[in-house]
């Protein structure tokens, strides 16, 4: 049977190892939130930074009204460079609006308001989904962004 | 007005039917069955003392445990209805894949997809994960524990029944609200919504939690109290002490969703609690993952300590570290009961909770990585021999390993915001679910096979194809759900984008390669039940208490 050679420098390596990972994980979690905290799902309070866009979610499409008025239905058209920032609820059922290319991820729930503010950069056409498990046409909840 | 007989009901009519004709069928037989167990004299002592003598005892898969309530019988019950659900969720879920090769809903329509999809994510986790490890508990805890006091027969029985018929009501009810069932969706009684009897489901689900909870309080009472003098805590099994964690954190969250699946059953016929329009419809979300957390926990812990159990013998070797396994066990217990916000980060909790329970998460990483080093220091120590069993707990200390820095990811809130509700979640949990939870109850099945199967041995090559083709197809599956998550592909969806499909279709041919392994087990398991007795029933798990 072989012995583990230098028991206490093993078990040292390990703990020390395992510590450092997992505090530096949670140091510069803190820090990110710290620094961006705009930039992540909350409720509505402040004031909300650069163009604002209320969105609705419902089963099963989502509605984008911009600060003139007109509203789009699965089409979000944005510019690049321009700060916006999303206030988003849902006429019914739980929804979860999300953008991979901004990484905007955040719940649509009905008497509830979360904001998110975020800046494209590229031109391009990107997607969003519902990651919000939400009845029969939950996957059919989707569309395209478009940046100019 | 037609009559409204649907071919479900029938088909559930008829079920119900045939197992009461079967109770009485068992009745008999279990009669016969006991007395050749326990010989003419003991089964004439009174019930309480001959159920004692029964769960010390080693024991057969045998269906007269059905009529039966000494411990041991408990368990072989709820081993095999765990094994059946498991075997139901599973073809559930390789319906759902086949469905997924095409971005359209092609094999299924979307409504078929979603049953599909609530029945494989309720039953895994309330009829597999759940019942085997209530059963591995029932039928391990007596040998143990040398339990000198098998007392709660009568109720431990009732609760199994009430398991049973709340996993019926879970496969007949045709819910489409997901495992979650977030209200309001969970309240639209329609096809379309959360379907219409998804009450029933509700209903099915309180079942199976308050026989859980109750179990849990009997598991306390048998290790606690009625455990043999000869066994102190400090030298109790690792997996007694990992039953003691699973069952208080049970005990603790579980009444929590009773409750809460109870508002909702009141909330249909007069919604105060949840209503939306107020905004508490996340109030439901919140009491829901306060249990919905710890339930992973519940899968994951004795599966800790079964590897705990297995792993000195297959190397030859006492655990590296007894103490650091209960520490860590003991951690598990109490962290994994402050991380259930990290389920709803992007619901607008605010950046301090969401900072709170993105530490806490970080932090229940600490004892998981403890359990792991341990396992590999044994191993390390000792000479591992790669029975099969063996290489379900070694793949099960792997994938826990990719599932576990995979959730560490998730527990960053920047990261979640990317990847929250894309197939990365689902493969974190995957990999965990089905190499370690999955995975280890089959080691522990195989390694009890000449027990319950009373002096059989299993297909050895069957075994060892069964477990390259699940281990295979848990890596290719949830291997790619893992990259075309952080691509954006996004869970429980009928139909998809058509950038997806690379993923989707590889993740459909692991699904196959992982439904074709398990099909092999069950025709290991049913081929080598019924060749002539070949070898004495003794495993390494369990051993006859004759003191």
């Amino acid at each position: 049977m072989k012995k583990l050679e230098n028991k206490t420098k093993a078990e040292v390596v390990w703990i020390v190892a395992v510590l450092t990972i997992l505090v530096w994980a949670a140091v510069s979690n803190a820090a990110y939130l710290h620094d961006n905290s705009s930039s992540i799902a909350n409720p509505v309070g402040g004031n909300p930074q650069g163009v604002v866009i209320n969105v609705t979610g419902y089963q099963w499409a989502w509605t984008f009204t911009y600060p003139n008025g007109t509203s789009s239905i699965d089409n979000l058209s944005l510019k690049a460079g321009t700060t916006y920032t999303l206030v988003i609820t849902s006429k019914d059922v739980i929804h979860d609006l999300y953008i991979p290319e901004f990484g905007v991820n955040v719940y649509a729930v009905a008497g509830h308001t979360n904001q998110i503010t975020f800046t494209p950069t590229k031109a391009g056409t990107y997607i969003f989904e519902c990651v919000e498990y939400c009845g029969e046409y939950h996957y059919e909840m989707r569309g395209t962004v478009t940046v100019t | 007005m037609t009559l409204g007989l649907t071919f479900e009901l029938a088909v559930f009519g008829s079920f119900i039917a045939l197992l009461i004709v079967m109770g009485f069928l068992l009745y008999y037989f279990a009669v016969d069955y006991k007395r050749n167990l326990l010989g003419e004299v003991s089964s004439a002592l009174p019930k309480k003392e001959s159920n004692t003598v029964l769960s010390r005892m080693k024991r057969e898969l045998s269906f007269s445990a059905f009529m039966m309530d000494d411990s041991k019988s408990i368990g072989i019950r709820y081993l095999i209805t765990s094994l059946v659900l498991f075997f139901i969720a599973g073809l559930a879920g390789i319906g759902m894949r086949i469905s997924l090769w095409f971005p359209v809903p092609s094999f299924l329509t979307p409504v078929q997809y979603n049953i599909l999809l609530t029945a494989h994510g309720t039953l895994m986790l309330y009829g597999w994960a759940t019942g085997s490890i209530l059963g591995m508990a029932y039928y391990l805890l007596p040998s143990s524990v040398k339990l000198k006091n098998d007392s709660f027969g009568v109720v431990s029985s009732i609760m199994y029944w009430m398991f049973l018929v709340g996993s019926l009501f879970i496969i007949f009810s045709k819910s489409t609200a997901t495992w979650y069932f977030y209200y309001p969706l969970v309240d639209q009684l329609t096809a379309i919504g959360g379907g219409q009897y998804s009450f029933a489901t509700l209903i099915g689900v309180m079942l199976i939690l308050i026989a859980t909870t109750v179990s849990s309080v009997i598991f306390l009472r048998m290790i606690f109290f009625d455990r043999d003098p000869s066994i102190r805590l400090s030298n109790m099994s690792l997996f007694a002490w990992s039953v003691v964690s699973t069952a208080f954190l049970i005990i603790a969250s579980a009444p929590v969703s009773i409750i809460a699946n109870g508002f909702l059953i009141y909330d249909n016929i007069n919604p105060i609690f949840f209503q939306a329009g107020n905004g508490s419809a996340l109030g439901y979300a919140i009491m829901f993952w306060y249990w919905g957390h710890p339930l992973v926990y519940v899968a994951v812990i004795p599966a800790f300590g079964l590897i705990y159990e297995m792993l000195p013998r297959f190397t030859g070797t006492k655990i590296y570290s007894y103490k650091s396994g209960v520490l860590s066990l003991l951690m598990l217990m109490i962290l994994s009961g402050t991380v259930w916000g990290h389920h709803l980060f992007n619901s607008g909790l605010g950046t301090v909770w969401d900072l709170i329970f993105s530490t806490t998460s970080f932090i229940v990483a600490v004892p998981s990585a403890i359990s792991v080093f341990n396992w590999i220091a044994t191993m390390w120590v000792g000479r591992v021999k790669l029975t099969v069993p063996m290489m379900f707990i070694i793949n099960g200390i792997i994938d826990f390993i990719i599932g576990g820095v995979s959730g560490v990811m998730l527990a960053d809130v920047g990261a979640n915001q990317l990847i929250h509700g894309t197939y990365a979640v689902t493969s974190h949990f995957h990999f965990i679910f089905l190499g370690l939870t999955t995975g280890v109850a089959f080691a522990a099945i195989y390694v009890l096979f000449p027990t319950l199967s009373g002096g059989r041995n299993y297909n050895v090559p069957m075994a060892k194809v069964h477990f390259y083709l699940s281990t295979i197809g848990t890596i290719v599956m949830s291997g790619f759900w893992l990259v075309g998550g952080f691509a954006g592909m996004p869970r429980r969806v009928a139909g998809y984008f058509g950038i997806f499909q690379t993923y989707q279709d590889a993740a459909a041919v692991g699904g196959v390669i992982l439904g074709i392994g398990f099909l092999i087990f069950l025709i290991n398991f049913l081929y080598s039940a019924y060749k002539p007795v070949e070898t004495n029933t003794s495993n390494i798990l369990e051993e006859e208490v004759t003191s």
